[in-house]
């Protein structure tokens, strides 16, 4: 119950875009289409989930204050805090880069479709802030997993929204000023709002 | 490698003097023309979390100033002997180390700061203008310029991120800095009058629209039509 | 350019080496600062339970460490109020339980520190009892300080922290004047039963007159619903030690 309430709130609660601003880059660059917002949507899920329990693993048997015990107990001691992000984005580039080439070797369909857009992620704020989180929020292994899906599903479904209403767009007159991402932005903030009505939900 | 070839020609030159032309232009063009956030759409993911209120956000501005640019020296002194085949991870762990020492030091020496900026200082390693310089310029020019350069694109993305920190914590809290603006303003009209604060502000939504509004006058100014 | 891949595993391991280094000797360096950081931000918020926030701002940092020492000694006790000088062999102070880790335990296994504010210099003249407090929030943990009068029924303040409430909504909780409405109030009922302070939904009412109400932040009640909970777990965790402390003060009257 627990976790059902954790995977609910981060996908519409604690919403990545429009709670915490985190992947705007791609989130604005990707989304004029719905396909390749669907495309972008689930890689990025899929290195979420298995890249925030792995970070999670990282954090709680090495890099944790304390976390090196079952080592040996004389290095109880160590706090490895400060090598967190260093050894967070490179855990998260190799896993990326891991998930690249096992996809292109057992499901060539799904490269075909996934393919692009995985390098892309290594840099992508929302999957470094994930883990962050997590760390920082002291997760267990399956609240991080759920966790890892909850916000991807978010990412997912926010920019496939986004991409939908872009779509419509095409056909309005905006003024020239606001084309392209000044728009985007007023927009983002339209759907902001709606998503503050999922606020009120007592979990 | 076209970056090389702009390389050699500026190299045929006779020494260039300190601040030439070309090198005010490296600074002074992300500022309005060239806008990072504005124009090219990079590095808005972090950063606006943060824009609630001015003072976390200049201590955001001056991290992000600091890590561009040294980021942008070490890799542009580091440039010939990279491997071109791991340089993305080479960019990373360089930036990452730079980060931590960022956060490290607020750590010790300001720490409410550090507890509030908490995940964000983290987060500047993903920021695209970061990453979008380096593989942009640093890679193919030389320290001093690309020192310049990295500059420039950071200060054109905080005076965007201090305007809309401005105009939320203005509208939002009623205060610039902590100073209490509105109770001020109030406080000339009587016990009776009082200046209401829009929630909306201090709401992720705020920053959004603020944003959004800045584009369209600086676009609007500039005639920088998107298509 | 294609290098062989001698020349890229060396040059990784160089930029390791190099990177390691430069990192783990900042860690070096700047951790007893950031301990020290650490542990002045956390008797500022002790401090806060009993002295007002702008004086505590006004103060150095020496200044904070020198009237902490001079007016606070602590102990730490169980859930049953026996005092705990060691766990599992290692010597504990008030000082250095983590409050959130041990909120992660179940509640008869954890440590619970008090701080006593006394006159300065004299342990023996108790001004009031502060509890540290911890719970969640809306949106993630809150926590704070508690200050008991010698009597330990009434409120003599409270500090409120959060990690992310809304910003304006419930993050309004360490608003000094939120805070003030807790001064005054008493936990225990006429029958003796603890029924801590109960922030009420809405805004505006005037609860002078209620002992163990206080008015509300309006837009938040989901935060106030979670600094009740919080309020009364704690305190109730702690019941069995003040409890003791009450049955001694009256019989040393």
């Amino acid at each position: 119950m627990e976790l059902f309430n954790l995977g609910i709130r981060s996908i519409f609660i604690d919403n990545m875009i429009f709670a915490y601003f985190l992947g705007m880059c791609s989130f604005l660059a990707v989304s004029k289409k719905v396909s390749t917002a669907i495309g972008l949507g689930a890689a990025v899920i899929f290195v979420l989930t298995v890249t925030v329990p792995v970070n999670w693993l990282l954090n709680e048997y090495v890099l944790k204050e304390g976390a090196l015990t079952w080592v040996s107990a004389d290095l109880a001691s160590i706090d490895l805090t400060f090598l967190r992000f260093i050894m967070f984005i490179a855990i998260i580039a190799a896993m990326v880069q891991l998930v690249e080439m096992v996809v292109e070797k057992f499901a060539p369909a799904l490269y075909g479709a996934l393919g692009i857009f995985l390098p892309l992620i290594a840099v992508n704020c929302a999957i470094l802030g994930g883990s962050l989180f997590m760390a920082q929020r002291d997760y267990t292994i399956a609240e991080s997993a759920v966790y890892g899906f909850g916000s991807g599903t978010g990412f997912c479904l926010a920019i496939v929204a986004l991409a939908a209403i872009r779509e419509k767009l095409k056909y309005s007159a905006v003024p020239n000023g606001l084309k392209g991402l000044g728009i985007t932005m007023l927009l983002t903030g339209l759907m902001g709002i709606a998503f503050m009505s999922f606020m009120g939900i007592d979990l | 490698m076209s970056a090389e070839t702009v390389e050699k020609a500026i190299e045929k030159k006779p020494a260039e003097e300190l601040l030439s032309k070309r090198r005010k232009k490296l600074v002074t063009d992300p500022l309005v023309d060239d806008n990072p956030i504005t124009i090219q759409v990079l590095g808005i993911c972090s950063a606006l979390a943060v824009t609630t209120q001015m003072k976390p956000t200049l201590v955001m501005a001056i991290s992000v100033i600091f890590v561009v640019v040294m980021s942008n020296l070490v890799i542009s002194l580091m440039r010939n002997t990279i491997p071109s085949r791991v340089r993305i991870i080479v960019q990373l762990a360089v930036v990452a180390t730079l980060v931590t020492l960022v956060s490290e030091v607020l750590r010790a020496f300001a720490y409410d700061m550090y507890k509030e900026l908490s995940v964000f200082i983290g987060l500047i390693i993903t920021n695209c203008i970061v990453m979008g310089r380096l593989e942009a310029f640093a890679l193919g020019n030389k320290p001093y310029d690309s020192v310049l350069d990295g500059f420039g694109s950071a200060l054109g993305y905080s005076w965007i991120i201090l305007t809309v920190a401005f105009f939320r914590e203005l509208l939002g809290s009623g205060s610039v800095f902590g100073l209490p603006i509105y109770d001020t303003i109030s406080g000339l009209f009587g016990p009776d009058f009082k200046l209401a604060t829009n929630g909306l502000m201090v709401s992720p939504v705020g920053a959004f629209v603020i944003l959004g509004l800045i584009i369209w006058v600086q676009r609007t100014k500039t005639g920088y039509v998107e298509h | 350019m294609q290098q062989s891949n001698a020349y890229i595993i060396t040059f990784s391991v160089i930029l390791t080496v190099v990177l390691g280094l430069l990192l783990s000797g900042t860690s070096q360096v700047l951790g007893p600062l950031q301990r020290e950081a650490e542990a002045l931000d956390k008797k500022k918020q002790i401090l806060g339970a009993v002295i007002s926030g702008e004086e505590i701002s006004a103060m150095s940092p020496q200044e904070v460490n020198d009237y902490y020492t001079n007016r606070i000694s602590s102990i730490v006790v169980d859930i049953n109020g026996k005092e705990v000088s060691e766990q599992g062999g290692v010597a504990v102070t008030a000082e250095t339980v983590d409050i959130a880790k041990n909120y992660k335990k179940p509640a008869d296994q954890r440590l619970y520190p008090v701080f006593i504010y006394h006159a300065e210099g004299n342990a023996d003249q108790v001004e009031s009892y502060i509890f540290p407090l911890y719970g969640a929030g809306l949106w993630d943990a809150i926590w704070g300080f508690i200050a008991l009068d010698t009597d330990m029924n009434t409120v003599g303040g409270i500090t409120l922290a959060h990690a992310g409430e809304t910003p304006g909504l419930g993050a309004r909780i360490t608003e000094p004047g939120v805070q003030a409405r807790y001064v005054g109030k008493t936990i225990f009922d006429e029958s003796g039963d603890l029924v801590a302070v109960e922030m009420q939904k809405g805004e505006g009412k005037d609860y002078s007159s209620q002992p163990h109400q206080i008015d509300g932040m309006s837009g938040a009640t989901i935060t106030g619903k979670g600094v009740n909970s919080m309020l009364k777990d704690y305190l109730g965790h702690y019941e069995a030690y003040i409890e003791s402390k009450k049955s001694g003060a009256v019989a040393a009257l």
